[in-house]
């Protein structure tokens, strides 16, 4: 059991800060991701918990113990690398004895936890086999087991499910999180996948350029992202952006764009200068939230520039004055190349950045704006 | 502007068969897409269309030329691979002009200039045309590649996983750039992935392959709607098609003999409803629930089989929770447990 926790840490390469005063705290038994594209630092973050890197300033602690200059082989941490580093030579057996060997811990109990870990992962009939006799998936779990083996106090993975193909990447996703679940221990998983960061941890950590943007439950991040690229990372399609251009009625808040207006009911509000009258700003609207053959009053007109059928629905890309935004209809909606639809957006679910892409405020479930096509 | 016809295409290498006579009909101006796993035989395919590959046997037509035995640089294709072949050291303009430059007889710089300011505004370049390739972000980088095989306008268009190491949100917007591209220039354009996802998007036909061997060809309408076997029915779907008993699944199965089937079912198609709803024909419990922000793929346990459903946020269940389930019956399909093939 473990709580782990980053203080002001930073960690640079030559002229590159791969990480810039991160603080971080993760709770005992948590399940925690770490989101980000290729270069945020999130590798660099996991090495660094695990002892592979040493930041140049920040400390990192393990149930309030101080880590920082521990050596990585007595910190107690397990770690799991993307490219798994099964030896070839060793059947299962001795893939997964072999961190408890190094221990020199009795052969019996070496042997009891081997066969216990084969039993949660189910691969009990796999235990004589070596790694190139095992499918994609199979080496997976062994390379898991091989974590789970030393029953350490907490693991740490680096994308682990990237590496193999689509379907059992699905399979993989709901095991890991069962396995979590049942086994209660604290885990840091860093991905770029946004559909493994939304669908498997408790929190997500979304990281960029070495820097945290937001620390949250995923379904918060979703719905209430601190900024554009929060906002981008997470959700398939992204977000649609639309400027719009700040305007000002009863003291309240009015967006305006050549298609429609936006109110915003909730007064009182302290918006600041990026939003004073006049200024530009952005509309965020997920594609779930974009309805295509829409017949209210709250429609307006939008061109068709493409869709794409997925199956099970179908992403309409249309044109919003100068603004590409894509919708999610169901596959029975019947639109056509270059054809003008009514569209509308769910004004709970409408979220408002300024011009550089700071979250002002997200809707979320409130009825706080109301939209109207421009007469 | 091409067709392009395969006609028992085979290609082996040593005992291994990467392409297992393949035949395939790909109508002048059509988008088609080749799907599969690592190692059916996509890349191979396309490598042999190409000319990077001589088949082991068989014959590729275009047009109903037989091309096989015609050098790579004559077959006037165009290739886009995922690994972006581009001139760091040059700027953008330059490498998009290169394929014009290198032509003969060289095209005027008048022309030479129309054609590359063209092509830019199709990829979306236009203001990165006096900058550094090399300096370009990864994405801008994939433009440029895929700009500078469209500039020497061939009739036949060949991309190999080119969105594969680009970001996700890129990868969703330049799927619908690359279909109005192709809408617009309207040459052949064969589209090789391992995404279900870029094939159903994009493609007017996708050939689904396995283990070299073609297991469908259609549309992604008919691809999803009535895959012809199991493999089809569970390659293709963001979330994979149930599978199961049709006692079960409580369905009674077409009449075939003495053959034992399963019934197939996709995750969109069934429904969660409260456990003593007058509708639920199936009880289940629910095990895990996967929030995926604007849908939740919730996982159940039925009769002890595994079933995966998509919920809605809003009504998520708990779990442990005992709820009923209801499927679409005109979207339930059958599949022969021996051979795999759909039964209707």
């Amino acid at each position: 059991m473990a709580t782990l926790r980053l203080e002001n840490v930073t960690k640079r390469f030559g002229n590159v800060t791969a990480l810039k005063d991160v603080s971080l705290e993760i709770e005992d038994g948590e399940f925690f991701a770490v989101l980000g594209p290729p270069g945020a630092g999130k590798t660099t973050l996991l090495r660094t918990i695990v002892g592979l890197e040493r930041p140049e300033s920040g400390e990192v602690y393990a149930d309030d113990e101080r880590i920082t200059d521990v050596y990585p082989g007595d910190r107690d941490l397990a770690i799991m690398f993307q490219n798994l580093a099964l030896y070839p030579d060793k059947t299962v057996f001795g893939n997964l004895a072999f961190p408890l060997k190094q221990r020199k811990l009795p052969k019996d109990e070496i042997k009891e936890r081997v066969e216990r870990t084969a039993a949660v992962l189910h691969m009990e009939h796999l235990l004589k086999r070596k790694p190139g006799k095992l499918s994609g998936g199979e080496r997976q779990r062994v390379a898991l087991g091989r974590a789970l083996v030393r029953d350490p106090r907490a693991f740490l993975f680096d994308e682990p499910l990237s590496a193999l193909d689509a379907l059992l990447r699905l399979e993989m996703r709901a095991e890991l999180k069962r396995l979590q679940r049942d086994l209660g221990r604290t885990l840091v998983y860093v991905t770029h996948d946004q559909v493994e960061a939304m669908s498997m941890p408790d929190r997500v950590a979304v990281l960029r350029e070495g820097v945290v943007q937001q620390v949250d439950t995923p379904e918060a991040v979703y719905h209430r992202p601190v900024n554009r690229f929060v906002a981008t990372v997470v959700g398939s399609p992204p977000m649609n952006f639309i400027p719009c251009t700040v305007g000002a009625r009863n003291g309240g808040l009015l967006l305006k764009h050549a298609l429609f207006e936006v109110e915003l009911k909730a007064k009182g509000l302290a918006l600041g200068e990026s939003l004073a009258e006049g200024k530009d700003c952005l509309l965020g609207v997920r594609p779930e939230d974009v309805r295509v053959e829409a017949t209210g009053d709250d429609a307006f007109d939008a061109t068709v520039y493409t869709s794409e059928p997925l199956g099970g629905e179908t992403v309409v890309d249309l044109q919003v004055g100068h603004t590409l935004v894509k919708a999610l209809a169901p596959p029975s909606v019947g639109v056509v190349q270059d054809a003008t639809v009514k569209i509308a957006l769910d004004p709970a679910r409408l979220h408002l950045f300024t011009d550089e892409g700071e979250a002002v405020l997200s809707a979320a479930g409130e009825p706080i704006f109301s939209i109207r096509p421009t007469a | 502007m091409a067709e392009i016809r395969l006609e028992n295409l085979t290609k082996r290498f040593g005992t291994l068969v990467a392409v297992d006579d393949l035949d395939l009909t790909m109508p002048d101006g059509s988008f088609v897409a080749l799907l599969g796993p690592s190692g059916c035989g996509k890349t191979t395919t396309m490598n042999m269309i190409s000319g990077l590959e001589r088949p082991t046997s068989g014959e590729i037509y275009f047009d109903d030329q037989p091309i096989s035995r015609v050098d790579p640089g004559r077959r006037n294709v165009g290739f886009v691979f995922q690994n972006y072949a581009i001139f760091t050291h040059m700027r953008v303009y330059d490498n998009l002009a290169f394929g014009l430059r290198v032509r003969k007889p060289k095209p005027s710089s008048e022309e030479l200039d129309r054609e590359v300011r063209r092509v830019a505004e199709i990829v979306g370049l236009t203001g990165a045309l006096d900058r550094n390739a090399g300096r370009l972000s990864v994405n801008d980088m994939q433009k440029v590649a895929l700009g500078r095989s469209m500039i020497v306008n061939p009739a036949i268009f060949l991309l190999d996983e080119p969105f594969s190491n680009l970001d996700a949100a890129f990868r969703a917007y330049m799927r619908a750039e690359l279909k109005r591209i192709q809408d617009e220039v309207g040459q052949t354009m064969v589209y090789v992935t391992h995404d279900q996802v870029e094939a159903m998007s994009m493609a007017d036909h996708i050939a689904v392959m396995n283990l070299g061997v073609l297991q469908q060809y259609g549309t992604p309408a008919e691809i999803y709607d009535s895959p012809s076997n199991r493999f089809v029915a569970g390659f293709v779907g963001s979330t994979q098609m149930n599978f199961l008993p049709p006692s079960v699944a409580d369905v009674k199965p077409p009449v075939n003999g003495d053959a034992r089937v399963s019934v197939g079912v996709r995750p969109e198609n069934l429904r969660i409803v409260a456990a003593d709803s007058a509708d639920a024909r199936l009880r289940a419990k629910v095990t895990l629930v996967e929030p995926l922000g604007a849908k939740d793929v919730v996982h159940l346990s039925l009769d002890g089989h595994e079933v995966r459903v998509i919920g809605t946020p809003g009504q998520r269940p708990r779990i442990g929770e005992n709820v009923g389930v209801v499927a679409d019956m005109d979207r339930v399909h059958f599949f022969d447990d021996e051979s795999g093939q759909a039964v209707r």
